[in-house]
């Protein structure tokens, strides 16, 4: 008989075989997202590796993952639970593999598919290989399918019930059919749909390799000792945080059908055995789609405790065993039917501001100060002269707060994403009838000074020139209430967007849907700039005058918020 | 070496000793020396080597030079002060890079430091579109003050990317003319001289560090031609590219980023030929040496080149990139300094971090106490403690036990099973890399043949040829220097890849062959440059990078026959299913690179050492040789194992496992159930026994 509590000690399996096994689970992971990344259509998985994959236990425990963007880091035990409840271990069999998109089973919005599909070994499941892929089109309100003004799920696109797509390698084309017929982008989404099921195949396929060489025991007891091990070493961590409670509140701008704020707060309390994330007193789920629901909370507890622990372990269920999340239902954190999450990204990302603002100053050599945090992501597309839709989505990178000891980083993608790419001007200008006009560091916007300066948002100019025209979609958060300093070092700056039409009129927003755009307009993207950290005034000269020397900062800014002396400037 | 010999003369660097190859090509004689490295000035140390080995510089028919002078220019920061150029709006795109976390859950992530600082980053106005028309024109006007400003700081090198140079050209030709008219002495590079592939954050990287090291590898080849001249060696003098090829000094001075990767990947080019002289052109090549295990597959004789390399990578960091061909390797690090430790949560591991070459290995008595690789291989009696680098370098087995005896008694196991063990750990790692480039490439191991070279290859790479299902392992004469070997051998060779999008159903054949020709001109033109003869060069090799429309990646296409669109089409969609499991055959598919290969072939040497006959009992003795069990190898048993002299083995010989044969700069090992060959051309081959 196996053991498979996380705490169980494996013991007839030796070490070397053990580390063997780990790091071909590991491999596993990797694989699959090379695999998935590789051969997705969507630019949109491809360059911003918006995807996630990797192996749970029989109990849905993750063994080994591989995700793109920390919001998956939290997602696989509920979705592979959620195709549990529905579809009971007997009745699975080799060759199936299970599809759903639900938020509220474990999701994130119906853009992210996961395919789950059941590894067997001597006759029964073993293990999950799981992937999750955001396809650019699932049909909806919108091409894109994630309108910033959705005010139910249903304007959100296609919703799988942890649907069986195959049955015992069988693929159910009904299905692909239904799916071809009611999104915008079928080659793309299909194409994506493909790239997720190898991934899985794969998992099945090595897992299999390595039960024939070391046994079904042997696997099974290393599956064991990963969780344990992780454990472990997330208690040996928790025991270096300072034990206390503390308390961080914030300020999402915005729904996307209203302006009004939104308050958000959470309670840490850390013990010597436990980290408790309460979240209690956060607003109600809103109208408008900023939401999430239970499974991108989780994500977003996940990565700071992550962060806070061991930032460079492989994942796996084991290391989050002493945290422990609270949240009552219907919060903009813990949202339920029939609640829009299409952009659920930008309340997740401020789960993960309000954990890391509480436990900031007590953790200086793991966390920064305020980030430009929402993932700024906007989409500006139309309809060619041959009447082929086209839409170029991205996220931007944006300004980190400063360190205790180091200048905030410049033109970093936000904390929800992770190893996620920027597009270069010369990929956009073949794919899109569009012109990049200037992609720049915010510097003019100052903000963020101290001791150490938050880092630089982004600036980013494209120029429209399909010929009719096309539209905007954008959700920038942080639009309104600026990143924070800590210990007396300035706030950073906001997020916004800006529409220059030819007539040389400007409008700005920060969350808006289908703004038309003439052919010539140009759209301006801004991303903000991170906080600061300490006192501006201790700031060593030499390096005031080195940013003077870059343009970093301008020489007002020196003078009035560093105090630096006129003379001292260089000849 | 004797009378009326006109050797060809190879020499890598390495980081303790300067390795020297010789083939004389009228008589076929091959031999090899060393000298200790001199990083004060590199040059001694070459100069030391050619006389250690005997060779009259006067006699070189040819010289050909591997060095790291480049690399370590660059990690070690010694570059020259650079500015960039680029187009208006465009200047911090260097610095904001593609914006992306590697290291997902660092909250304070920091990517590597830009090389220029924006202090010496400056716009002019221009502007080219994705097809190469001029949307604006160059203004001259502001290049004035760039050169103001450049002369102001100080600059000594200055590197131009502007957008979509790599479709035209003209304005960063136009540029760098004016630069270089306006400040001599400041070494100008354009980023299409370099690269012409699209992203202008990899191009601009690209560029700027190449404009970086150009003054030191200049100085550098500068240097060592005035004192080989001065030796008397009239010789044509060539230097080792990163792209498997090589080019002459001069051609080497004007792209120094192109010697990036110079010496490791002639090992690869080393292997590549060992598989033409065996008849098998698929080869994986393996070469494992003191901290990193280096892997990569050569297909059809073809050596993969990328240009997606990113120096100074890891998992915690995105590097910097470089748009220069590269030899496709993956490293990892898993050699003889790996050191063995447990982690927070209490598992075992083995590498990264590894002793070096200083201090070493517990068994080297440097002061070294951690327990590494090398020191297990000693407990498990696989090494020799008396023949260590052919007994030049004393070693203390009592050292590596007392290394070993924390993990034994942690795990409750013998200080014996504890070395065998993370020898197994380490073998695992190694085959995890061999098959990350083969069966996730979508190959098929059965297919080929692993050469193993360096130290450290030919004592695992045994222990490999089970789990990863080979054909054979090769391990080819000079295993030691084998790096200095493949350089011998290496042809010069250019490389021209660019991006030129276009969909496949609506560009004409016609269109194709122009845009295969306007490449292949410029690759012989290049060649011709560096003084070969017309007649003289081979075909040049065609490829493309193609995809389906709307991915991103590409998939690389060795073009052979006739551009017919249909037979492109049907190539495409195999590779693509060899490579992803599936195809799309519905959908269109994309050109977006046009690669282009051309060489001046050479007259290689045979392998082998001269007269390899009759030369005594090749046996020295015997040991016990703790080998893994058959099976998932977590069991082992001691074995009485002979140990052969690999200088006294007789082509034809046959000896079945266990066995071990040493030789100065390595050691090789036959395992239980594995059969050695010696072939005629000197070659250890090992297969297994059992009928495949």
């Amino acid at each position: 008989m196996v053991s498979e509590a996380p705490r169980g000690r494996a013991t007839g399996v030796d070490a070397f075989t053990r580390e063997i096994i780990r790091n071909k689970l590991v491999a596993i992971a990797g694989e699959m997202g090379i695999v998935l990344a590789r051969t997705s259509m969507s630019p949109i998985v491809y360059e911003v590796l918006d995807f996630a994959c990797g192996i749970t236990d029989v109990e849905a425990r993750v063994i080994a993952q591989d995700n793109g963007l920390c919001l998956f880091t939290g997602t696989f035990k509920p979705q592979v639970e959620s195709v549990l409840n529905r579809h009971p271990l007997s009745s699975m069999r080799p060759g199936d593999v299970y599809m759903t998109n639900g938020p509220y089973g474990g999701g994130t919005h119906t853009a992210d598919v996961a395919l789950v599909m059941p590894i067997f070994a001597e006759n029964r499941v073993i293990a999950f290989g799981i992937s999750v892929t955001h396809w650019t089109e699932i049909g909806g309100k919108v091409l894109g399918s994630l309108s910033p003004d959705s005010t139910e799920i249903f304007q959100e696109g296609l919703q799988f019930p942890q649907l069986r797509l195959y049955r015992e390698g069988e693929r159910n084309d009904e299905l692909i059919a239904l799916i071809r017929e009611n999104v915008r982008l079928p080659a793309m989404s299909i194409g994506d749909l493909s790239a997720g099921v190898a991934a899985v195949r794969i998992a099945e396929e090595r897992l299999h390799g390595i039960v024939a060489r070391y046994g079904l025991d042997a696997t099974l007891e290393t599956f064991a000792a990963i969780l344990a091990h992780g454990e472990a070493i997330a208690r040996a961590a928790l025991g270096r945080v300072p034990v206390g409670v503390y308390d961080a509140e914030e300020t999402i701008d915005g729904d996307g059908i209203s302006d009004d704020p939104i308050p958000v707060r959470v309670r840490v309390t850390v013990t010597p055995e436990k980290l408790i994330a309460d979240f209690t007193g956060t607003a109600p789920q809103t109208r408008g789609p900023i939401n999430c629901a239970r499974g991108a909370l989780m994500s977003a507890c996940k990565t700071v405790f992550k962060a806070i622990t061991a930032p460079e372990a492989p994942s796996n269920e084991g290391l989050f065993a002493p945290l422990e999340v609270i949240a009552p239902e219907g919060t903009v954190f813990t949202a339920v039917r029939p609640a829009p999450t299409g952009w659920y990204f930008e309340a997740s990302a401020f789960a993960t501001e309000l954990m890391w603002k509480a436990l900031a100053p007590i953790l200086p050599d793991r966390l920064s100060a305020g980030s430009y945090v929402s993932l700024c992501a906007y989409y500006i597309g139309g309809v060619r002269p041959d009447g082929d839709y086209w839409v170029q989505a991205t996220p931007q990178d944006g300004g980190w707060g400063a360190g205790d000891d180091i200048d905030g980083e410049s033109g970093l993608i936000a904390t929800t994403d992770g190893d996620t790419y920027n597009y270069p001007a010369e990929v956009i200008e073949h794919a899109f009838p569009l012109a990049m006009e200037r992609n720049a560091l915010n510097v003019a916007a100052g903000g963020g000074e101290g001791r150490r300066r938050g880092g630089f948002g982004t600036i980013r100019e494209f120029r429209m020139l399909n010929p009719g025209g096309g539209f905007l979609l954008a959700s920038l958060g942080r639009s309104e209430t600026s990143p924070w300093g800590v210990a007396g070092g300035k706030p950073g700056t906001v997020n916004y967007f800006e529409v220059i039409n030819g007539d040389g009129e400007t409008i700005r927003g920060g969350r808006v849907t289908n703004l038309p755009l003439a052919e010539g307009d140009v759209v301006r993207v801004v991303t903000g700039n991170g906080g600061g950290w300490g006192d501006p005034r201790e700031r060593e000269r030499e390096l005031v005058r080195a940013d003077l020397a870059d343009g970093y900062v301008s020489a007002e800014t020196a003078r009035e918020i560093y105090g630096f002396d006129n003379d001292e400037r260089p000849s | 070496m004797s009378q009326g010999m006109r050797p060809r003369v190879a020499v890598d660097i390495g980081g303790t000793f300067t390795d020297v190859v010789a083939f004389d090509e009228a008589g076929g004689a091959v031999w090899a020396a060393k000298a200790s490295t001199t990083p004060a000035n590199f040059a001694d140390g070459v100069i030391d080597a050619i006389h250690a080995a005997g060779i009259d510089p006067r006699t070189v028919a040819a010289f050909v030079h591997g060095t790291t002078v480049v690399i370590n220019a660059i990690t070690q920061r010694r570059g020259v002060k650079t500015a960039l150029v680029t187009t208006a709006g465009f200047r911090d795109v260097l610095e904001i890079g593609r914006g992306n976390r590697p290291d997902m859950y660092n909250l304070k992530f920091h990517k590597p430091v830009p090389f220029v600082p924006r202090r010496l980053r400056f716009e002019v106005r221009e502007r080219v579109g994705a097809d190469g028309a001029v949307w604006a024109p160059l203004q001259i006007a502001d290049l004035e003050e760039v050169a103001a400003a450049c002369e102001r700081e100080g600059v000594e090198a200055i590197a131009i990317c502007f957008l979509h140079g790599y479709a035209h050209p003209e304005h960063e030709a136009a540029a760098s003319a004016f630069l270089r008219e306006r400040l001599p002495g400041v070494r100008v590079t354009a980023s299409s001289e370099i690269a012409r592939e699209w992203r202008e954050f990899e191009r601009s990287s690209t560029a700027v560090l190449n404009a970086y090291v150009q003054p030191i590898l200049d100085g550098y080849l500068a240097d060592l031609e005035r004192r080989l001249r001065e030796e008397g060696m009239a010789a044509p003098l060539f230097a080792m590219l990163s792209n498997g090829g090589t080019a002459t000094f001069a051609a080497a001075r004007q792209t120094p980023i192109a010697l990036v990767e110079s010496g490791p990947v002639a090992g690869v080019t080393g292997a590549a030929l060992v598989g033409q002289a065996i008849a098998d052109p698929n080869i994986i090549a393996l070469d494992i040496g003191g901290t990193t295990a280096k892997c990569s597959l050569i297909e059809n004789g073809e050596i993969k080149i990328t240009t997606d390399y990113r120096l100074e990578a890891s998992p915690r960091s995105p590097g910097y990139p470089v748009k220069s061909p590269v030899v496709d390797i993956v490293e990892i690090g898993a050699g003889g300094g790996s050191i063995a430790w447990f982690d927070a949560g209490g598992a075992l591991r083995v590498g990264p971090l590894s002793a070096g070459a200083d201090p070493g290995p517990a068994c080297y008595g440097r002061g070294g106490a951690e327990p590494t690789v090398t020191d297990a291989l000693l407990i498990a009696g696989v090494l020799d403690p008396d023949y260590f680098l052919g007994g030049r370098l004393r070693v203390d087995v009592g050292l590596a036990r007392r290394a070993y005896e924390s993990i034994a008694s942690r795990l409750g196991v013998s200080i014996e099973d504890a070395a065998a063990g993370v020898i197994r750990v380490a073998n695992e790692q190694t085959i995890d890399a061999l098959k990350l480039i083969s069966v996730r490439r979508g190959y098929d191991p059965r297919d080929f043949t692993l050469v193993a070279f360096g130290g450290g290859g030919p004592t695992h790479a045994g222990a490999l040829l089970d789990e990863l299902g080979v054909r054979r392992i090769v391990v080819p004469p000079f295993p030691g220097t084998f790096s200095a070997w493949g350089m011998l051998l290496t042809e010069p060779r250019v490389d021209r890849i660019r991006t030129r999008v276009l969909p496949l159903e609506t560009t004409s054949e016609a269109e194709i062959e122009r845009l295969f020709a306007e490449s292949e001109t410029e690759a012989r033109e290049a060649l011709l440059a560096q003084g070969f003869a017309a007649g003289g060069l081979s075909a040049p090799r065609r490829g493309l990078d193609m995809r389906y429309r709307g991915q991103e990646h590409t998939v690389a296409v060795p073009i052979d026959g006739a551009l017919d669109r249909a037979a492109l089409t049907a190539l495409f969609h195999e590779r693509h299913r060899q490579r992803y499991t599936f195809a799309l055959e519905d959908t269109p598919v994309e050109i977006v690179n046009f690669r282009v290969t051309a060489t001046a072939p050479i007259a290689r040497p045979p392998l082998g050492t001269s007269g390899q006959k009759a030369l005594g009992d090749p046996r020295k003795g015997g040991r016990l040789v703790r080998f893994p069990d058959a099976g998932n190898g977590a069991g082992f048993t001691e074995r009485k194992t002979p140990i052969f002299d690999r200088e006294r083995l007789a082509a034809g010989l046959v000896v079945d496992g266990p066995a071990i044969v040493e030789e100065p700069s390595t050691t090789t090992v036959v395992h239980p159930g594995q059969r050695l060959t010696v072939d005629d051309l000197g070659n250890l081959m090992i297969t297994a026994m059992r009928a495949h």
